[in-house]
């Protein structure tokens, strides 16, 4: 087979693949953001239930392999009566999984705004509200810029297995074509690489720059 | 006395509304547990003899043969990456230009593609050099998750090395250099030695990760933990279904991370009591899961 005869058959199936992968990493990155500012809340809260909850959520999902995470969410889910397709069980278990790191990394910014700060916007007169508006969340954002970005990308890598669970995206696409001798095991294992890599070389650059530009410089 | 920045001491008011937070809470919590519950139960998911059939003696030597087979893989990669990994920092610390390169080139294209992928590269590649000599496959799905978990971790675990090396105060290499020791003397003696004891909680933690990624052996059918919980409801007893056997499994893979990522902490805790490092020297990338009062587990992927 040739590149010409190769990208003839694989074009249509390779576009698809990598779209479905693009899809999954930010639907799954944007549930986890959202999760991870739930639980953060949780547990950064004076209740002590919340707390405690949010503690043993993060440490579920950061103690056990994301492969195990969406087994359960394929049986556990259905069980519990909540049918889902595969695409969307995925996007579920991702979202989750990396939204425990996601509320690690918040808290970690948080924390990394020193008390004084606080302390000066209450004597100053600020509500929780404004304090958070106008002194603690503008910190901790410029801290946590980094970790997010390396989340992102650790998100992007581990969509690849949701193709466990028969979601088609570029890694179940390279499982099909591998199993396709005349395609070249080489050849596929570096248009599949490319693919990832067109993807998360910029994403690392970008979120490298936006660190740069927003880090506190002390 | 609560432990973050954001809420200073309760007045009477304050403490009254987290006593209704936390009633309301626990009320939520117990509501969402018993609705669980009734699901489960209604379908049949928490009969008793559908959790006693996985400790069936056959049952639990089945399944503890996959936990042995994912330990001998994760201690096997573990151990081959450390001594990989540490070869590409030394030569990323090189003053070759062309070495240093290389070790780039490698640690970052490594670094940056899915495990997963290079799990069924490394196998089928294999596979189709084997077939190709009309031989057998030269590494099996051992040696192809070893391998695949070897390219992936010695890249990460490089740059732990290499950030250990950069938080060392250049007065010891310095030093090292005025008392007229070469610069492979002053590697092996001064340098290496602090920096390799300083990264040995990050180090850990990674091996963590590592053991978290075993579980991916699973696709080219390596019998590790996860495939065998996997087969467990056709094997012996038809009681066990995929429910049992996967909570099961995720719950000893959740208490060996843990410890993991708990002896992680520990070494780190001691460390920094002795070494009194400052957290702002080091590489964040690296300590992100190791600060006071995290969660404890391991890394994302």
């Amino acid at each position: 087979m040739s590149w010409s005869e190769f990208f003839d058959e694989y074009q249509d199936p390779l576009r698809e693949a990598t779209w479905v992968t693009v899809k999954l990493a930010f639907s799954s990155f944007g549930l986890a953001l959202l999760v991870g500012v739930i639980v953060v809340s949780f547990r950064v809260s004076p209740i002590p239930p919340l707390v405690r909850v949010a503690g043993w959520f993060v440490a579920a999902f950061r103690n056990t392999p994301l492969l195990v995470v969406l087994f359960v969410a394929l049986f556990g889910l259905g069980d519990l009566g909540l049918v889902f397709d595969f695409y969307p069980t995925a996007v579920v278990a991702l979202g989750l999984y990396t939204g425990a790191y996601m509320a690690e990394v918040l808290r970690s910014g948080i924390n990394a705004v020193p008390r004084g700060q606080a302390e000066a916007g209450r004597s100053i007169g600020l509500g929780f509200a404004q304090l958070m508006r106008f002194v603690v969340i503008p910190q901790a954002v410029r801290t946590v810029i980094g970790p997010i970005g390396n989340l992102f990308v650790a998100n992007f890598k581990n969509t690849a297995v949701a193709s466990t669970i028969s979601v088609f995206e570029l890694t179940a696409q390279s499982q099909r074509m591998f199993n396709d001798a005349s395609a070249g095991v080489w050849r596929v294992l570096a248009v599949i690489s490319a693919l990832y890599l067109l993807f998360l070389l910029p994403a690392g650059a970008v979120f490298r720059r936006l660190e740069a530009r927003f880090a506190i410089k002390r | 006395m609560t432990g973050n920045v954001l809420i200073e001491e309760l007045g009477p008011r304050g403490r009254r509304r987290v006593r209704v937070g936390t009633g309301l809470a626990t009320v939520a919590a117990v509501l969402v547990l018993f609705w669980m519950y009734g699901r489960l139960d209604g379908n049949g998911q928490l009969e008793a003899v559908r959790w006693t059939d996985l400790f069936d003696s056959a049952t639990l030597r089945f399944l503890g043969e996959g936990l042995i087979a994912t330990i001998r893989a994760a201690v096997t990669a573990g151990v081959v990456a450390t001594v990989v990994g540490f070869a590409f920092a030394l030569m990323r610390l090189s003053k070759s230009r062309p070495v240093r390169t290389l070790a780039v080139g490698w640690v970052e294209l490594f670094r940056a593609l899915p495990l997963l992928l290079m799990i069924f590269g490394v196998f089928f590649i294999d596979t189709s050099i084997a077939r190709g000599r009309g031989g057998d496959a030269l590494l099996g799905t051992f040696w192809s998750v070893v391998v695949a978990l070897v390219l992936y971790n010695s890249a990460v675990l490089s740059e732990i090395f290499r950030a250990g090396v950069r938080s060392l105060d250049s007065g010891q290499s310095e030093a090292a250099k005025a008392v007229g020791m070469t610069y492979w003397q002053m590697m092996f003696v001064v340098v290496l030695p602090q920096a390799v004891r300083r990264m040995v909680p990050a180090i850990v933690a990674q091996m963590a990760t590592l053991t978290k990624d075993v579980s991916l052996g699973f696709v080219i059918g390596y019998e590790e933990f996860v495939r065998r919980g996997a087969g467990t409801p056709n094997f012996g007893d038809p009681e066990v279904t995929n429910f049992q056997a996967y909570v099961s499994i995720g719950i000893v893979y959740f208490i060996l991370v843990w410890a993991m990522a708990g002896l992680a902490k520990r070494l780190e805790q001691r460390q920094s009591r002795a070494l009194k490092v400052a957290a702002a020297d080091r590489d964040p990338d690296q300590d992100l899961d190791l600060g006071a009062g995290d969660t404890l587990g391991a890394g994302p992927a």
